[in-house]
């Protein structure tokens, strides 16, 4: 893997699915490419988020906005399923994987369709799983024990709850990730559709600094 | 040129984009080790009349998929029977340098302009991915000017601002990076012409 990208967070709200990225492309330790998007909208009800290798992204960017195309073609009103797209992105990274020459990545796949949001995870061994919170990379240490948090007891934030829950997710894994960015988008999909916001930027709260001093 | 050490874009190079075209340069090292092989490298490659690529990693590796590329332009600009677009050659870069990933060490920038689109800069870096950017650096002497340039660079420079912001970047690289070295090798790139320069010795910043 050349240029990576870093956590991928995912959550399950009532009414849909959020997911959120920042923005930032490293080479090794560089913060090389700083504006670039690492979530991308499939189609109305499907968003996919992906870290690793930005190559593979955009090459699985590739086939699946062609794989959209030759639906829309067939005319028939269907567009592939969130569960569908997670499906074959599986099976996908699964064969790479089995031909020894991996996809380097790790996928989030968040969706709405018929009422029924879902949100799968698949890396590039093919390991591929559901979950009411996902996320990757650094996020998995971080961020998941406090996405998971708030849905102890079978809770379901609601949008707002969700929207804010993220962000100070992001904000965890800016402090923490030395790979990490401060601009992040955030990629909302309800019955309506897809709704991608950003870049935003997150402020960073460094009180804390003026109560420690070096001490010998 | 001989090609250098695998796994290290010996090289400065570096394209910035303005209203009506784009400014590319490069310094004129190549270096087997530590010794310079050829002092006077001409790393600006074109690719069509109106499209460069700024070439870094093996010389050889980007050597061979520059000329394969020149080759698929010239023919898909004649059958289009228009000059071709910029992201089309980025594209055809990026078409090689993605699907030989394992085996090429290429960090290549393709920079030029067309009727469509007017000056762009795209980059393509080891591992092959394809990004659009106001201005891109690449090569090891990249790394020792990412400061200046964060702290210089505006959007909205003119042709002769960029040329001068190319010109002061590659020459902090190259006092400091010792696999980048020799002349800056400058090109500004408009629906005129393509104009060279080198800047030597007492020209440079």
């Amino acid at each position: 893997p050349m240029v990576t990208g870093t956590s991928v967070l995912g959550l399950k709200f009532s009414g849909g699915v959020i997911l959120a990225a920042d923005t930032v492309g490293s080479y090794g330790s560089l913060a090389r490419f700083r504006g670039i998007s690492r979530l991308l909208r499939v189609n109305d009800s499907t968003v996919l988020g992906a870290s690793g290798d930005y190559a593979d992204f955009q090459h699985l960017q590739q086939l699946l906005e062609q794989m959209v195309i030759d639906e829309e073609l067939l005319g028939d009103g269907h567009s592939y399923s969130p569960r569908a797209i997670h499906s074959w992105l599986t099976r996908v990274l699964y064969n790479r994987r089995s031909k020894i020459n991996p996809l380097w990545n790790t996928v989030v796949i968040g969706g709405c369709q018929g009422g029924e949001s879902f949100l799968g995870y698949v890396d590039m061994l093919g390991v591929a799983y559901e979950a009411p919170s996902l996320a990757t990379g650094f996020g998995a240490y971080l961020a998941q024990p406090l996405l998971r948090a708030a849905l102890e007891q079978g809770r379901t934030p609601s949008r707002e709850e969700a929207r804010e829950l993220l962000e100070r997710c992001m904000r965890v894994l800016y402090y923490r990730d030395a790979r990490s960015f401060n601009r992040y988008e955030v990629a909302t999909v309800t019955e309506k559709g897809v709704e991608v916001e950003g870049p935003l930027t997150l402020e960073a709260n460094w009180d804390i600094a003026h109560l420690v001093r070096s001490v010998l | 040129s001989a090609a250098p050490l695998p796994l290290c874009p010996q090289t400065t190079i570096m394209a910035v984009e303005f209203d009506g075209g784009v400014v590319i340069g490069a310094d004129s090292r190549t270096t087997t080790g530590s010794y310079v092989a050829n002092r006077v490298t001409d790393k600006l490659t074109p690719v069509h009349d109106r499209i460069f690529c700024c070439r870094s990693g093996s010389a050889a590796d980007t050597q061979a998929v520059a000329d394969a590329v020149a080759y698929q332009l010239a023919f898909h600009s004649v059958e289009l029977e228009e000059p071709p677009r910029v992201r089309t050659a980025a594209r055809l870069f990026q078409q090689s340098c993605y699907r030989y990933r394992e085996e090429l060490s290429a960090g290549i920038i393709v920079a030029g302009w067309d009727p469509r689109r007017g000056g762009q800069v795209y980059v393509v870096p080891l591992g092959g991915l394809l990004l659009r950017q106001p201005f891109a650096v690449g090569g090891s002497g990249s790394s020792y000017i990412y400061g200046f340039l964060d702290a210089t660079f505006q959007p909205g420079m003119s042709r002769s601002q960029c040329q001068e912001f190319v010109a002061r970047a590659l020459a902090l690289a190259m006092i400091r990076d010792g696999s980048s070295g020799g002349v800056i090798r400058l090109a500004a790139i408009t629906e005129e012409g393509v104009e060279r320069t080198v800047l030597a010795g007492s020209d440079l910043p």
